[in-house]
């Protein structure tokens, strides 16, 4: 992979402050990687942010786009702006239009794109965060919820090649915050560079793949989220906890006199290191199209009348609502303990996600656990 | 106001055609002498609201009509009682220490007054309530108004109800704690929330200022379906009604005399 983003020994100071609020940062960021940006509050993550986007310019040091120093002259701004996209955490402060589809069309728009296009983005954007039908409504009718994904539509009318997410989950429910890291994988399989920023360990400690911790405007870890979580100390100095997967297995091993290592991340994988049964049940994984979903449901559960269903992606639960569902959320997740224990699934999923269901087969071979996956 | 708008049956009329054609009916019924023309601009004025809405007038808009026309009911009562004194009388007293002196002329005055303004407050809202805010700086915008202006109407009809909205969380919260436990507590509470809301729409502003930069923007606010541009249509309509109402005013000064109608009430003798 190659690096999409460089800080150098950055160092910025807001106007007449005499702290800086990041100071001498290095950070490389990977091209198309997962990024779990975490640190306490008032670390510096919002500032860093902006810093990535030329919205503020450090006092010293260099930040790189593609290898490239950042050109703080418009047409630089501009070209480094249309390829990162941000959402912020409260959506109130990005949202600008009084209609959905407006604000949704702000960004395209500003970047000169022929109207064609954007109307195109625009469709695509909303029908990605499920808001198609609210696309003529007022901002001021919808629910918070409602707003984060309009400015979660903005950001992907975009196109961008970065997507940086500032606390996506913080007011959103449990089955929204779900949602939102769906979309996440979705951009990261799309080929889109993901950092997320959050206070949910446990989220994003299953997706990242590289975990960076900033601590009073410094970076002080960036690699895997073990390395960093296995070190206490260091952890609660950066007002930190540790995510729920990772204390448990701790201890388990601990009282099993076992490795803790491999680390399990999630609870299928958590269930196949401590528990799992001999025989692996059986996944069926049907990949399909919103259009088509109904009829691939109905042909499959006719011959799989009975068997646990679970349904990931957007497209596809849209598609499936009215359907009798057992796992609508993290159902990959879901649907791999459902194996580990010795029960038969159905996972009925957006195309999109066929490499993240290999990725989890991968990952429980790897812990020792051999799933019985069939693909069709 | 803006949900209003978006709602309208006037919506996809073109803003600047709107707004001229407004323009005109109010410049008309302010130039003529007689009473007839601003109850004719007052009636255009109703029928284009009632179309704009469909006749789903909201109670909020009812009631700012109402108060409008109280105020103006209050001033044009003023003007009506401060009549010239070389005139005769149609009531003179004493009010406290107000003399009131109406004359035909003063009551005549009040009422072209009366009516001038309902017909401006009519027209304009049937206007406003046909055309959301960013049609309206897109509209300014094609009349080559400076761009700050624009974006700043923009920015403003934004923001106003993002700090109203504070405030208002401001004001549960202080209610919450007692706040308004006594009038001076209360005082103090609302100029905390007051000073509070001031300080807050600076930290607003600094974090909108990144996230439009963020966004690209460039100094316009872009609106993805362009309002209609102003045509001939409505320029030849605006001033050929102007006209025609400006005719009628000429000829018709003297046909509605408000205070013979009303001579049988009050049993004035005229």
């Amino acid at each position: 992979m190659s690096e999409i983003f460089r800080l150098e020994d950055v160092t910025f100071a807001h106007n007449n402050s005499t702290r800086n609020v990041l100071s001498n940062m290095s950070l490389s960021i990977e091209e198309g990687s997962r990024n779990a940006i975490l640190g306490a509050n008032g670390a510096g993550k919002t500032t860093f942010f902006y810093t990535l986007t030329g919205v503020y310019k450090p006092q010293s040091g260099t930040v790189y786009s593609r290898g490239e120093p950042v050109e703080y002259t418009k047409d630089g701004l501009r070209q480094l702006r249309s390829d990162v996209a941000v959402i912020l955490q409260n959506p109130d402060e990005q949202i600008f239009c009084s209609l959905v589809e407006e604000d949704v069309a702000f960004g395209p728009l500003n970047l000169g794109l022929d109207r064609e296009e954007v109307f195109e983005r625009v469709a695509k954007a909303l029908r990605d965060v499920r808001m198609t039908p609210f696309a003529r409504r007022p901002l001021q009718q919808l629910s918070g919820g409602q707003r984060k994904r309009v400015a979660i539509a903005g950001a992907l009318a975009m196109n961008p090649k970065i997507m940086i997410m500032d606390e996506p989950t913080a007011g959103l429910d449990p089955q929204a915050s779900m949602e939102v890291m769906e979309l996440a994988e979705k951009l990261h399989l799309q080929g889109v560079t993901v950092l997320i920023s959050t206070h949910d360990i446990d989220i994003v400690y299953k997706w990242a793949d590289t975990t960076n911790i900033i601590y009073d405007g410094k970076i002080e870890f960036s690699g895997s989220a073990e390395d960093f979580y296995n070190n206490a100390e260091n952890v609660y100095r950066c007002g930190l906890l540790t995510p729920s997967v990772f204390n448990m297995n701790r201890d388990i091993s601990a009282l099993d006199g076992l490795s803790p290592a491999p680390y399990p991340r999630n609870c299928c994988e958590f269930t196949a290191k401590f528990g799992g049964s001999k025989k692996s049940g059986k996944i069926v994984c049907v990949a399909v199209e919103e259009e088509s979903a109904v009829g691939r449901y109905e042909e499959v559960m006719k011959e799989l009348n009975g068997t646990l269903t679970g349904v990931y992606g957007s497209d596809s639960r849209f598609a499936l609502r009215e359907k009798h569902i057992d796992f609508q959320f993290d159902a990959i997740d879901a649907c791999f303990t459902e194996a580990v224990e010795g029960k038969d699934s159905v996972l009925f999923y957006d195309s999109i996600y066929t490499p993240t269901i290999k990725e989890q087969y991968e990952k429980l071979k790897s812990i020792g656990f051999d799933a019985d996956l069939e693909m069709i | 106001m803006d949900e209003l708008a978006y709602s309208s049956r006037m919506v996809n009329w073109a803003p600047l055609g709107k707004l001229f054609f407004v323009l005109a009916l109010l410049i008309v019924g302010l130039v003529t002498n007689s009473i007839l023309v601003p109850m004719i601009t007052f009636a255009i004025g109703m029928i284009m609201m009632a179309y704009s809405t469909n006749l789903r007038v909201p109670l909020l808009l009812l009631l700012a009509i109402g108060e409008a026309i109280l105020i103006m009911v209050l001033g044009s009562g003023m003007i009506s009682i401060l009549g010239d004194h070389s005139l005769p009388p149609l009531w003179e007293g004493n009010i406290l220490w107000f003399t009131i002196y109406m004359t035909e002329q003063s009551f005549n005055q009040a009422w072209l007054i009366f009516f001038r303004a309902i017909a401006g407050v009519t027209l304009m809202l049937s206007f406003a309530c046909s055309t959301p805010i960013p049609y309206l700086s897109f509209a300014f915008k094609s009349i080559r108004c400076p761009n700050e202006i624009t974006e700043l109407i923009v920015l403003i009809y934004r923001y106003a109800f993002l700090l109203l909205e504070r405030f208002l969380v401001m004001i549960d919260a202080a209610q919450c704690r007692l706040g308004y436990n006594g009038p001076m507590t209360a005082m103090r509470s609302y100029g905390g929330a007051m000073a509070g809301t001031f300080i807050f729409s600076m930290e607003l502003a600094e974090k909108s200022e990144a996230a439009l930069a963020c966004r690209n923007y460039d100094g316009t606010f872009p609106i993805l379906r362009e309002p209609k541009k102003l045509s001939i249509k409505w320029i030849v309509v605006s001033i050929g009604l102007a006209v025609g109402l400006y005719f009628v005013g000429q000829y018709s000064s003297d046909w509605v005399n408000m205070a013979k109608l009303f001579a049988p009430l009050f049993g004035w003798d005229l």
